[in-house]
C-alpha cells in the first residue's frame, strides 16, 4: 500500500479557514535540504518541479515538520479546537 | 479570586491523572482536550505497563477498556533476511499482569470519563492558545481572546508541547530528543490473532525489534503489539540519521518494516484500519525541563518523561505516575493557598523519590547505546552471520564457535578496540 492510500483511511475535520501549519515559501526557496519532504509521516511536504508544495490537510499533527526544519520556516499551531486529524483507535 | 483552582491542559493519561485527583480531593478542575472525543489527537504504541492506574481506580483491570495482557515478549533484531530474537514466554505473566495492550482512543475517552466522574469538569474540542500571566505567576490560559484564570495551570499536552514552548517553559526540540513514530492498525477475527500468535483467553504478543536492515545508517526500531481483534505494527525513526541520510522517507521505513519477510506472515489478509503517527521523546533525562514555576506544573510527555532501554519501553505508566504526583502536589498547595514555584518544587521531590526520575537518572545517556550502531547495524548482522554459519549445513569440516565468531567480525567494519568499549558501554547503560 502507498502513503496515499494509506492516508485515504483517516477521518479528518479539515478546518478550511485556518492553515494550523504554514511555511514561509523565500526560506523553503532556497532550502538546501528539504528534510521535510522526507521526515513528515503524511507526505505534507512535496518537491513539485523543484518548488515545495505544503498541503495541511493531510497533517496527522505528530509534530516532526517542526523538528525537521531547521532554516525556521515552519511555524506550527494547534488547529482550532475539534479540528484536523480524527483518530479513532490511536 | 480565581475561577477554577487548576487547569489542566491535555486529557491524555498525565492529564486526566492529574485533573482526577485533584478533583476527589474537592478541588475545582477544569480539564481542557483540544480532541473531540478524548484521545482522538492521541497515540501510543502501545503497552500500558504497571500498576500506576490502581492508585487512581483500584478496579481497573476489569473496567478500563484494556486490550490483551502481555504474556509473550520478544525482543529482536531483522535483517534483510533474518530474524534473531529472544522470545520469552510466562505464565507468570498470566497470574501477575503487568502490560496491557491498549488503543489510546478507547483509553484515554475512560480516562477523561474517569476524572469527570471524580468532579473534573472537562471540555473537549477546545485548543488552549497560551498562558495567562501576571508578571512572573501563570494566572490561568487563553483561549481566542479569553482568559480562564485559575490558581494553577498543569501542562500535560503530550509529546507536541506547543503551549510551553512557545511560552519558554522548555527548550526547543533537538533531533536527539524525540523520534518519529508511526503505526498502522489492522483488522482479524480475535481467533486469527490468538492462532497466528499462539495466544489464548486474553493473552497477547508484544514483539519490538531493531531494524538492521535499513541503508546508510538510518535507524529505526519496530514494534509489533497484539489488541484484541486488531494488531497494532509500528516504527520509531532516529531523526538525526534520518536527516545526515536524506534521501529515505519515514513512511516507507513504516512500510518496509510492514513487508519484511518476518513481519508480513503475521499482518497478512489484515484490513488497515488506520495510520498514525506521533513524536517519542527519547532525549532521557537532559530532555527533561524545569518541571514547575510560579502557578505551573509539567507532567508527562510534555515533561519528556519516557523510557527505553532497549528492553523496556515505557511512557503512559511515567505520565500517569507524574499526573498523580502534579495532582498530590497541588492539593498540598491548595491546603496552604500558596501556588508559588517554592511551594510547587515539591513535585520535582516527589518524582525524585518515584520511579519516573530515579529511573530516568539511574539510565542517563542510555539513548547514545539504543541508537547507537552496535545495536542498529553491527549485532544484527554480526549475530545473523554466526548463527547462520553455526546451523547451516555444508559437508564442510564442522568449526569451532570462537573462529566462526572471528571470521564474522573480520568482515565487519568495527575495529577491535571500539567493539569493546561499546559493548562494555552497553552493558554498563542497560
Amino acid at each position: 500500500m502507498n502513503i496515499e492510500e494509506k492516508l485515504a483511511v483517516l477521518n479528518y475535520k479539515t478546518d478550511p479557514t485556518y492553515p494550523h501549519i504554514t511555511v514561509n515559501p523565500s526560506i523553503c526557496e532556497t532550502c538546501p535540504d528539504h528534510f521535510c519532504t522526507f521526515a513528515c509521516p503524511a507526505r505534507c511536504y512535496t518537491l513539485i518541479d523543484g518548488k515545495l508544495n505544503f498541503k495541511y490537510e493531510d497533517c496527522v499533527e505528530c509534530g516532526t515538520c517542526f523538528v525537521a526544519c531547521s532554516h525556521g520556516s515552519v511555524k506550527w499551531t494547534n488547529p482550532k479546537g475539534g479540528q484536523g486529524i480524527k483518530y479513532k483507535l490511536g | 479570586m480565581s475561577e477554577f483552582d487548576a487547569i489542566v491542559v491535555g486529557a491524555g493519561p498525565a492529564g486526566t491523572s492529574a485533573a482526577s485527583k485533584m478533583a476527589s480531593s474537592g478541588m475545582n478542575v477544569l480539564l481542557v482536550e483540544r480532541g473531540d472525543p478524548p484521545g482522538s489527537k492521541n497515540v501510543s504504541g502501545g503497552i500500558l505497563w504497571g500498576k500506576d492506574l490502581s492508585k487512581l481506580y483500584p478496579d481497573w483491570e476489569k473496567t478500563a477498556p484494556l486490550e490483551r495482557f502481555i504474556t509473550n515478549k520478544v525482543t529482536g533484531f531483522l535483517t534483510e533476511d533474518s530474524s534473531i530474537s529472544i522470545d520469552f514466554k510466562t505464565k507468570r505473566f498470566e497470574r501477575q499482569r503487568t502490560g496491557y495492550s491498549v488503543l489510546r482512543t478507547k483509553l484515554d475517552g475512560w480516562l477523561a470519563k474517569k476524572a469527570k466522574d471524580s468532579g473534573a469538569t472537562v471540555i473537549t474540542g477546545i485548543t488552549v492558545d497560551g498562558l495567562a500571566r501576571d508578571g512572573n505567576k501563570v494566572i490561568g490560559v487563553r483561549q481566542e481572546n479569553d482568559v480562564i484564570t485559575s490558581d494553577l495551570v498543569v501542562l500535560a499536552e503530550g509529546a507536541n508541547p506547543r503551549i510551553a514552548i512557545d511560552e519558554g517553559l522548555r527548550q526547543p526540540i533537538n533531533d536527539h530528543d524525540v523520534a518519529i513514530g508511526i503505526k498502522q492498525v489492522f483488522k482479524f477475527s480475535e481467533q486469527t490473532i490468538n492462532e497466528r500468535f499462539n495466544l489464548r483467553n486474553g493473552a497477547g504478543f508484544a514483539g519490538e525489534y531493531s531494524l538492521g536492515f535499513l541503508n546508510n545508517g538510518v535507524k529505526a526500531g519496530g514494534f509489533l503489539y497484539t489488541n484484541k481483534d486488531t494488531i497494532s505494527l509500528g516504527v520509531v525513526i532516529d531523526i538525526f540519521d534520518l536527516r545526515k541520510d536524506n534521501s529515505t522517507y519515514s513512511f516507507d521505513i513504516m512500510e518496509k518494516f510492514a513487508s519484511h519477510p518476518y513481519i508480513a506472515p503475521y499482518i497478512e489478509g489484515g484490513q488497515l484500519q488506520e495510520y498514525s503517527a506521533h513524536l517519542v521523546c527519547e532525549g532521557g533525562i537532559d530532555y527533561v525541563p524545569k518541571l514547575y514555576g510560579n502557578g505551573y506544573l509539567i507532567a508527562g510527555d510534555s515533561a519528556g518523561f519516557s523510557f527505553s532501554n532497549g528492553m523496556m519501553i515505557q511512557g503512559m505508566n511515567y505520565a500517569i505516575a507524574s499526573g498523580i504526583a502534579a495532582g498530590e502536589t497541588a492539593i498540598s498547595a491548595k491546603e496552604s493557598n500558596d501556588y508559588s514555584e517554592s511551594m510547587l518544587s515539591s513535585y520535582e521531590k516527589k518524582l525524585s523519590s518515584s520511579e519516573v526520575l530515579m529511573d530516568m537518572r539511574n539510565f542517563r545517556g542510555i539513548q547514545n547505546v539504543t541508537w547507537s550502531p552496535l545495536v542498529h547495524e553491527f549485532i544484527p548482522k554480526f549475530t545473523e552471520g554466526i548463527l547462520y554459519n553455526m546451523f547451516n549445513e555444508t559437508g564442510e569440516p564442522k568449526k569451532h564457535l570462537f573462529e566462526i565468531a572471528l571470521e564474522n567480525f573480520a568482515g565487519s567494519k568495527y575495529d577491535r578496540k571500539s567493539l569493546v568499549l561499546d559493548l562494555y558501554r552497553m552493558m554498563r547503560r542497560m
